[in-house]
């Protein structure tokens, strides 16, 4: 007998292969207080609030006089004044940012604990604390946002949770086991710090990040398969949850996500750096939190380089489930989206990079590489012009008839991928070459190959940089099929260079001679700003892409399945949704100014009675 | 002034600045796409106009392909059509114009045009879901372009049965059902018009009286599903699935529905 009905896209399915730096040691005292026991109650109430929810949608529809009363229920209910897509729309997004920094916060914790188990260097397991402790308030939060997240969806969209839940339903068991173990890890790696011996404590955060990924690769799967569902039948009954789960984006928006993620962990832990640099009033003080807004943003660019990478690929999967689905989203009604994305991408490199070159002024030796600023300024801005052209004008019809239709005669040129992708890759190796300088700032290499060294490490750039413009080039000259391949070597080019020059670096400046000392905590206030401007353009991105996400199912809860046909079914404008998106970071930004208060909380003095207060202050005096 | 307030004020000019340019870049709303109003008396000029809405509108079709572009064919992604009714009939040898349109709507991936790769969607399937009239409009349309527009809605093909029902055009893909158990789903659909459930004998279908017996769980869900994937010996095969298919079985029952079909077809064991 042959195998269950075929799965939907069972053709697009076969077209897949695969079925010396001062040190303030931050206050270590985890406190025995209101708000930690707060912290450690609120995510198991609520992971239990979630638990029966689960089990109320995976036990209820077994009972006829459920589905009897499910009859009568609505297919969708609307939420007061806003309307139930933004409700929804908001609560996810906020869920999402703070889960986004939940998990990334564990995988460089745990980074930077190594780096300090293998250097010996107390500071860096300081750090890695400090980071640690704003997960706590944040875990919390991630879970509220979550359950109000359930809790909505069941009210607002009925008929699509219980559709959901029939396609997933025993996926959520293995979801509420992993949250519980997450808090587990999560709070015997916090407070368990300095409590265990160094690698059973290394063990807890590498848990804690094992059971933090897996619980995002549950939750993906519910998301993805909207987009792109497989393992259905033609009426979208299930067949193989295990198809359902490894749709076609799943793995990408896996990858996406954790790259993604550290980056986003990473500018909010800059922003938290910044945020008290600005209030320090010592100059320890001001060093420790310049240092900490550096190894954020440190990690934050870092991983935001590979993301378009990563990006590339979940582009490409897109496109393989459905080709009109990734017409949809790159080109039509979304393809203004993606000038925005540039123009928001474009401003985080720039900021990235001026705050590498402020850093440089406090280093003594990197005032010789200053010269350089301006034409790395002048190539960000090349890039960040090109990616940033749309390739049709917004134009009047008088416009449009002057230049010939709605494409510029030379500006037209930039908007097509050859020259946006020739300018993404110049852009990053742009960025990747300011870092090199602020590395080497106060270096001098003292090996003896030192010069053939550095010249290799010319010839890769060059010999990239001019690979790259020449695929962009020659992509005007080839078919549509040749072109798209091409950003392939475009991309091995660049990451090739990244990973060589930098091994070459390292050899090379290994035991360099130091031409003077890193003056940690003498960074203009600006520098701090710009690390804000990373964190709020991050943030934004985040919001904007989650948008284009949902967005490119257009009028389908389920891609070709499930229908909207709710109100709210029509597509907003991009202005409208780009309200939203500020609403919601703003939003964002309120609660993490919570969680900043309430991580500095258990430093501030006790309170004391005011009399006693007086009384100490007058002892004092007649002392 | 104080460094929290500043810090508020920084972020709130920010986000302002980024809902500038959202609210700058040109705006539009995009609707679900509504089902064509198609009557058998249409002439074919009539049948044409109707055709050109669908493509730019349910069909999407307007997304991938180009009209007339004066781009050269190599730097498109999908071949204009700018001239497909003059080139119809003679893509493939011996396959007329009116079978080609057919073909390459629904079944788009069997014949590739050289220098391209495929990726058409199945028209008549989710998520654009077209009817037969509305191909037909389609495929009108594209006959005009270069050539002589002859479709009308009587006209037939080889595919012809082949498109979105009219109800499931404008429902939902997924309507899940009334919440029937498997005995209410049995009566719904009539499957006792064709099967015994209560006594050995056949119908027009084999009886069901002992399907738990003789069938596991699994083969009865594909019974249901795709009931010519196995006939059952000495009866004709596509006659469940042309019933099924006409009652709007598939597009209405729910996945619970058919799983409760299933567990109630099971405990007939003929006990």
């Amino acid at each position: 007998m042959k195998a269950c009905p075929q799965t939907m896209y069972s053709g697009a399915r076969l077209s897949k292969d695969r079925l010396g730096s001062p040190c303030l040691v931050p206050d270590t005292s985890t406190g025995g207080n209101f708000f930690n026991s707060l912290s450690r109650l609120l995510p198991v109430a609520i992971a239990l609030m979630v638990t029966a929810v689960a089990l109320a949608f995976v036990v209820l529809p077994a009972g006829a006089s459920i589905q009897d009363a499910a009859i009568a229920n609505p297919e969708y209910r609307a939420f007061p004044v806003i309307g139930s897509r933004v409700a929804i729309w908001v609560v996810a997004q906020l869920h999402l940012m703070f889960a986004a920094f939940v998990l990334a916060v564990p995988m460089f914790a745990v980074i930077i604990e190594i780096i300090g188990m293998v250097t010996k260097d107390k500071r860096y397991d300081a750090l890695a604390h400090e980071f640690t402790k704003l997960l706590s308030v944040s875990f919390s939060l991630t879970a509220t946002l979550g359950a109000l997240m359930v809790v909505m969806l069941v009210v607002l969209y009925p008929r699509l949770t219980e559709y959901m839940v029939s396609i997933f339903s025993w996926t959520f068991f293995p979801y509420i086991l992993l949250f519980f173990l997450e808090a587990v890890f999560l709070y015997s790696y916090y407070y368990g710090w300095g409590k265990f011996s160094p690698k059973v404590h290394l063990t807890l955060g590498i848990c804690l990040n094992i059971v933090g990924t897996a619980i995002m690769f549950i939750a993906d799967a519910w998301l993805t398969f909207m987009n792109t569902p497989n393992g259905i039948s033609e009426t979208g009954a299930l067949v193989s949850m295990a198809d359902a789960v490894n749709n076609f984006i799943w793995m990408p928006i896996n990858i996406h996500r954790m790259i993604a993620n550290v980056a986003f962990g990473g500018s909010i832990a800059a922003a938290y750096g910044a945020y008290k640099y600005l209030g320090a009033r010592t100059p320890e003080e001001k060093a420790h939190y310049d240092w900490m807004g550096y190894v954020g943003n440190f990690i934050s660019i870092s991983a935001l380089l590979p993301l378009p990478f990563a990006g590339y690929w979940l582009g490409k999967e897109i496109y393989a489930y459905s080709q009109s689905l990734g017409i949809t989203l790159m080109g039509g009604t979304f393809s203004w989206l993606f000038i925005i994305q540039a123009i928001l991408i474009g401003n985080l490199f720039l900021a990235a990079n001026y705050y590498l070159w402020l850093s440089m002024e406090r280093i003594e030796g990197a005032e010789r590489f200053r010269k350089f600023i301006k034409y790395l300024l002048a190539s960000i801005a090349v890039t960040f012009l090109v990616w940033a052209t749309p390739h049709s004008l917004v134009a009047s019809i008088e416009e449009a008839r002057q230049m010939g239709g709605s494409n510029h005669p030379m500006l037209g040129v930039l908007g097509v991928m050859s020259a946006k992708n020739t300018a993404v890759n110049i852009l990053i190796l742009t960025t990747y070459i300011s870092f090199l300088l602020y590395r080497r700032g106060n270096k001098e290499p003292t090996v003896s190959w030192a010069k053939a060294g550095q010249n290799a490490q010319l010839a890769i750039f060059v010999g990239a940089i001019s690979l790259v413009i020449f695929l962009g080039i020659y992509g005007y000259f080839v078919e549509a099929r040749v072109r798209i391949a091409l950003s392939v070597p475009q991309v091995l080019a660049v990451l090739f260079t990244m990973i060589s020059v930098t091994i070459i670096d390292i050899y090379l400046f290994k035991g360099a001679k130091s031409r003077g000392e890193i003056k940690w905590g003498k960074m203009p206030d600006r520098a701090q700003y710009a690390l804000f401007f990373i964190t709020i353009t991050f943030a934004w991105t985040m919001g904007l892409m989650g948008y284009v996400r949902a967005g490119m199912r257009q009028h389908w809860h389920v891609f070709g399945v499930m229908r909207d046909t709710s109100p709210d079914a029509f597509t907003p404008t991009l202005g409208f949704a780009s309200n939203v998106i500020s609403v919601t970071v703003l939003i964002f930004f309120l609660f993490i100014a919570v969680v900043f208060w309430l991580t500095g909380l258990p430093s501030k003095k006790d309170w004391e009675p005011k009399d006693a207060r007086q009384s100490t202050s007058d002892e004092e005096v007649s002392a | 002034m104080n460094t929290g307030l500043k810090i508020l004020l920084f972020v709130l000019a920010v986000l302002a600045f980024y809902s500038y340019v959202g609210n700058t870049v040109p705006q539009k709303i995009t609707y679900p796409p509504e089902t064509a109003e198609l009557s058998g008396d249409m002439t074919t000029d009539e049948l044409v106009e109707a055709g050109a809405q669908i493509v730019a509108g349910k069909g999407t079709c307007l997304g991938c392909h180009t009209v007339g572009s004066t781009v050269e064919a190599s730097s498109l992604r999908f071949p204009d059509l700018g001239n497909i009714g003059g080139i119809a009939g003679t893509r493939i040898e011996g396959k007329s114009a009116l079978e080609y349109l057919a073909e390459s709507l629904y079944d788009p991936a069997k014949y590739i045009v050289e220098g391209f790769l495929p990726g058409m969607p199945v028209v008549s399937r989710p998520p654009i879901g077209l009817t037969d009239n509305e191909i037909l409009a389609v495929m009108a349309y594209l006959q005009s372009l270069g050539g002589t527009a002859t479709i009308t809605l009587a006209t037939t093909h080889s595919f012809t049965g082949q498109g979105a029902s009219e109800s499931s055009a404008a429902a939902p893909a997924v309507a899940l059902g009334a919440g029937l158990d498997g005995q209410g789903v049995f009566d719904t659909y009539m499957c006792a018009t064709c099967h015994n459930i209560d006594l050995p004998d056949r119908l027009v279908g084999p009886s069901l009286f002992d399907v738990g017996s003789r069938l596991t769980r699994g083969e009865i869900y594909e019974a249901v599903m795709d009931p010519d994937a196995t006939i059952a010996e000495g009866y004709p095969g596509v006659v469940m699935a042309t019933t099924l298919g006409a009652s709007g079985f598939y597009q209405k029952v729910s996945p619970e529905e058919i799983r409760s079909l299933v567990n109630f077809l099971v405990e007939h064991t003929g006990n």
